[in-house]
């Protein structure tokens, strides 16, 4: 039961790379509006970016995953 | 007893498991995900090297297209592209076929009852740790050795140490954790997706079961979230391969003080706008 409320705590860490991830994707928007003939110069950096800010989520998710299934 | 039969129905290991072992080799069901990956990928690339044309058929098109694509993005790199297109295209095509691969019906749920447990002949090689990390252990081994080749062994270290030389002592060992948690960082997303997906699905077929009765939201919503896992898929092979493009570009660009690459007549091709070097990393 513990490493069930551990692993819900761990999941608070998710808040942050959703707000990144938002802002990085409305910023992608506003650059393509503007500029719509940039999408492919636009499409490698952003799908790093988001990769990027992504993986925060995703270490706090593993984190969870391993407290669940082996702690 | 509600918690009881959830639990029996979401059974979910977190690393592969042990279906025989041929002396001290123990064949896990995720290397057997990652086998079949690679006998798709070597038949497909037999089928198209034994008879292509210049002018491509309709399957020989569909098959080139993903590597025409990653090919163009990494040719707008640097100009030494042609030392690391293979690795880049490589990983691409493995993880994608290894994470589509896991979203064919009987990956992880045909296999053999261990007492209570079902223990699956394929699992999705991606949803195994051993398996991401070896493929960024691979990526981490390529853009240090680029780095060294690069700008000689001196060179790299004078990387590491970074700029003011007094600052050396609070640098070298920030550089060197840096370089060391891309090893982490891309072992992890890699494996926290593709093992989340997993998850994600098993969750929404143990949470819509009980409705089969009623209405059959056990067909319907679990698919959706296969659709989703199929985009993820795609994106995750992408990132992989992007970032393992764009650490070897670091590597490469760190030479020419991190200006753009100059300008190679071969790389015509492709989409010379691109600049990966530029993302943060």
């Amino acid at each position: 039961m513990d490493s069930n409320l551990a692993a819900g705590l761990a999941m608070i860490g998710a808040i942050g790379p959703g707000i990144g991830l938002g802002i990085g994707f409305s910023k992608a928007m506003e650059a393509l509006g503007r500029n719509p003939e940039a999408s492919g110069a636009i499409f490698v950096p952003y799908i790093l970016g988001l990769a990027l800010t992504e993986a925060i989520g995703i270490y706090c998710l593993v984190v969870a995953l391993i407290l669940i299934f082996a702690g | 007893m509600a918690e009881e039969e959830g639990e029996s129905l979401i059974h979910i290991a977190l690393g592969g498991e042990e279906l025989f072992a041929i002396g001290p080799f123990v064949v896990t069901n995720s290397m057997i995900g990652a086998l079949l990956a690679s006998l798709l990928l070597l038949a497909a690339a037999w089928y198209v090297t034994r008879q292509s044309t210049l002018i491509p058929s309709r399957l020989q098109g569909l098959l080139e297209l993903p590597v025409e694509w990653v090919a163009g993005i990494v040719a707008g790199s640097t100009s030494r592209w042609r030392g690391y297109v293979a690795l880049v295209i490589g990983f691409f095509l493995m993880i994608l076929v290894a994470n589509w691969l896991g979203l064919l019906p009987g990956v992880g749920t045909i296999g053999l009852r261990h007492g209570e447990e079902l223990v699956p002949f394929v699992r999705p090689a991606a949803a195994d740790l051993n398996f991401t990390l070896g493929l960024a252990i691979i990526t981490f081994v390529v853009f240090v050795w680029w780095g060294i080749r690069i700008n000689g062994p001196g060179g790299y270290l004078k990387e590491l140490i970074g700029e003011p030389r007094y600052m050396a002592p609070l640098m070298f060992p920030i550089h060197l954790i840096s370089e060391l948690s891309r090893l982490v960082s891309l072992s992890m997303r890699l494996f926290g997706n593709v093992f989340a997906g997993e998850v994600l699905i098993a969750t929404m077929l143990a949470l819509t079961t009980a409705t089969v009765f009623v209405l059959p939201l056990a067909f319907f919503v679990p698919s959706i979230f296969l659709g989703l896992e199929l985009l993820f898929g795609a994106v995750q092979a992408i990132v992989f391969a992007l970032l393992t493009m764009t650490y070897i570009t670091m590597a490469i660009a760190e030479h020419d003080g991190g200006h753009e690459p100059e300008h190679d007549p071969r790389d015509d091709h492709g989409e010379p706008d691109v600049h990966p070097a530029s993302s943060p990393a």
